[in-house]
């Protein structure tokens, strides 16, 4: 089942950072559509739920050197 | 303080530690280097400040080059990993440290511009006192039901959209309109969720819940505005495609040719056009989030950039310049008394959602009880009614809307010469309207009349003619006041260097009239509808950049026509915050001007950002080509424009 979530991020520092989450993101198994935005910080994320999880995309930015928020 | 709450700490403050830890390494490495001369430790310390201070930035490189972007990480990681290849150790740990303090910086004041909304968010109270089974319970605001009673006392936040059922306040609705001033609310009245109920308490049956609120609606809208790149934006993306690889082409090139390895590095640490596209996004994020904390919903960067060209804004008349409350200031008859051709005209216009039809009605019914049926009561309309019941008026046979003009309509009067009309469904024909419709029906208007008519018209205010089988028996004249702040706006819009023009369907001589009385530089009047769209275009035609202020319902079209289509007193109205460019909450006309200054400023602080990125950009690839800018003081100027178009942008703010 596709599902879509919403986190935030408070501390992108440039706009290829977001980009480049985005990519990481997309890259995630079982991802279908990501959008990142660098000027609201806002992470939108459509899966599909047999496949990732939540929990994978915080450790996937925070990966990246980012801190995941509820949003 | 435990290990826990050590680390703890330690993840909080992560950024803030890395970079005082690599400063610290740096300028003990240096000092070590520079006044002790033990060159081996020195260095050891360097290195050590530029792993502490560069793990993280290496770290997503790795992720860039992954991903396949080329963004300033990876370029500052070649840059440090090729000067300690070289062993311009304190270079690379300066690149590091500066690169890392500048990133902590950015992100710390971007957090403060993304939180601009937070405290709107905030606004909202997580629970509830609910009415159930009768009895009063606390449950979570967002499982509130539509149509659940909910009760607020004062000095308490309301958590619900809804309507009042029971009671009456104050409620200060800053946080969704802007309004500093308390509203009056009692029965029936409107409350959003976010808002604070300041005098009584108040019970309040549930419209929206949750997320299904006013306040979040527009936290979601000025989100998407703020997420929606603006062409400036757009075309500065597209540029940054090309500069970057460009810069690393040159930083090749040049290592070719001069075979200098610090130079080439250098190139690589300017290679990010990082003021150029950081400035255009803060400014504009910045500055829809003041307005929205000022009651003033913006589409979008694209909308903002638009709206600070405005040249030339024009405005609907009616519940626009005016207060939209149309009340019949005088009713006369001729031939017949004044209180029969009020009465005609009321059954005429009944069917009619025209404002001038519900004033009509309205004036109908409030005249006193004491009149029977047929008017044959001499009693004025503007006397006190002696009874607050409404008296009804009668139903019209049939009804037709001449739009703009009038309402032709017929009406069987019962017990009086009924029947005998020559009208085609066998009752009297009534018709309500204004000159052009009398003289499209071939109505002849006596001198009498028209010269009644000139005179109120000369004071601002909308007469039909009551017509009963082709003869004029009555006038009504309507006046609807202007809004307090509408002169002062127009002042204020003009001081701005921004023509004002009023649109309405009234004729010239009440148009004239009312823009005299605002001050307003041009109107056009005799206008239908479609003709204001029409108007829009053309000034457009001539090169303006047109604003139309209008309700957002009735005025859509020509909103939508308009380069920047404007509405009023939008909470509440779905259709108006969706189709305007700019909505606002309140129906505050002192928002124009706030709102096209505030556009203004944004359109300039965007150049500003722009000028300032392309000066650092080109003196920086200067001063590195002639060398007189170093790896370390290429890196400073880098973080310094991008700090400086940040702050400049985050003006906007507190504009």
């Amino acid at each position: 089942m596709s599902e879509t979530t919403q986190l935030r991020v408070l501390d992108f520092d440039c706009p290829t950072c977001a980009s480049t989450v985005e990519r990481a993101l997309g890259n995630v198994e079982g991802v279908e559509d990501v959008e990142v935005h660098y000027t609201t910080g806002r992470v939108e994320i459509e899966f599909d739920d047999g496949v990732a999880d939540r929990a994978e995309f915080e450790q996937t930015i925070e990966n990246q050197g980012y801190t995941p928020q509820p949003a | 303080m435990d290990t826990q709450s050590l680390k703890r700490t330690y993840r909080n403050h992560r950024k803030a530690i890395i970079v005082a830890v690599s400063g610290l390494l740096y300028a003990g490495g240096w000092s070590i280097g520079h006044f002790a001369g033990l060159d081996t430790v020195s260095a050891v310390v360097l290195i050590l400040g530029a792993i502490v201070g560069g793990y993280d930035i290496a770290r997503t490189a790795y992720h860039e080059v992954k991903s396949r972007t080329l963004g300033i990480k990876t370029l500052v990681t070649l840059a440090a990993v090729g000067a300690i290849a070289i062993g311009a150790y304190w270079e690379a740990t300066a690149v590091v440290f500066l690169f890392a303090l500048g990133s902590y910086l950015e992100g710390r004041t971007m957090r403060k511009t993304r939180n601009a909304l937070e405290e709107l968010l905030e606004m909202t109270p997580d629970t509830a006192t609910v009415r159930r089974d009768g009895e009063l319970v606390e449950v979570s605001a967002r499982e509130v039901e539509a149509g659940e009673i909910v009760i607020v006392k004062p000095g308490e936040k309301i958590p619900v959209d809804g309507d009042v059922v029971d009671g009456e306040s104050a409620v200060n609705q800053a946080p969704v309109t802007g309004e500093s001033a308390p509203v009056h609310k009692a029965d029936g009245d409107e409350v959003y969720a976010g808002t604070i109920n300041q005098e009584g308490a108040i019970e309040i049956a549930t419209t929206g819940s949750g997320t299904d609120t006013t306040l979040q609606r527009i936290i979601r809208r000025v989100e998407e505005a703020q997420e929606a790149q603006s062409q400036t934006e757009s075309i500065i993306d597209r540029f940054a495609k090309y500069y970057t690889p460009g810069v690393i082409a040159l930083s090749i090139g040049a290592y070719a040719v001069t075979q200098n390895a610090i130079l080439s590095l250098t190139l690589l640490v300017i290679g990010c056009p990082g003021a150029l596209v950081i400035g255009p996004p803060v400014s504009i994020v910045s500055a829809i989030g003041n307005a929205a904390r000022n009651g003033v919903l913006m589409k979008g960067g694209e909308h903002l950039e638009q709206a600070g060209k405005i040249d030339l804004v024009a405005f609907d008349k009616t519940g626009t310049l005016t207060k939209g409350e149309t009340t019949v200031a005088d009713v006369e008859g001729f031939g017949v008394k004044d209180d029969e051709a009020l009465e005609l005209a009321a059954i005429a216009e009944k069917k009619s959602e025209h404002h001038l039809a519900d004033a009509i009605v309205a004036a109908a019914q409030d005249r006193p009880t004491t009149a029977t049926d047929g008017g044959t009561a001499a009693v004025q309309a503007d006397t006190e009614p002696v009874s607050t019941d409404a008296r009804s008026v009668p139903d019209p046979d049939d009804f037709d809307v001449v739009a703009g003009k009038g309402v032709i309509a017929h009406h069987e009067v019962s017990g009086e010469a009924g029947g005998s009309s020559d009208g085609s469904d066998g009752g009297r024909e009534i018709v309500v309207g204004n000159r052009t419709l009398l003289d499209e029906r071939g109505i002849d208007v006596p001198d009498e009349v028209a010269d009644y008519v000139r005179e109120r018209e000369e004071r601002g205010e909308t007469v039909v003619h009551v017509v009963r089988d082709e003869a004029v028996i009555g006038t009504i004249a309507m006046r609807d006041e202007l809004r307090e702040a509408a002169p002062g706006v127009i002042d204020q819009l003009q001081d701005a260097g921004i023509e004002t023009v009023m649109l309405t369907g009234d004729n010239e001589r009440v148009a004239a009239a009312v823009a005299e009385e605002v001050g307003i530089d041009e109107y056009r009047a005799e206008l239908l509808p479609e003709d204001k769209q029409t108007v829009i275009e053309e000034y457009r035609e001539e090169g303006h950049v047109v604003a139309m202020v209008g309700d957002g319902i009735n005025d859509a079209p020509s909103l939508a026509t308009a380069d920047i289509g404007i509405a009023m007193g939008a909470a509440g109205t779905d259709t108006a915050i969706e189709t305007a460019d700019m909505a606002l909450m309140a129906d505050d006309l002192e928002r124009i001007p706030y709102a096209v200054k505030l556009s203004k400023a944004t359109r300039w602080n965007i150049y500003e950002n722009v000028g300032l990125a392309v000066l650092t950009v080109t003196v920086l690839l200067a001063g590195v080509l002639t060398s007189y800018v170093t790896l370390a003081l290429g890196m400073l100027v880098h973080e310094a424009s991008v700090l400086a178009v940040i702050g400049n942008g985050m003006r906007l703010l507190r504009h």
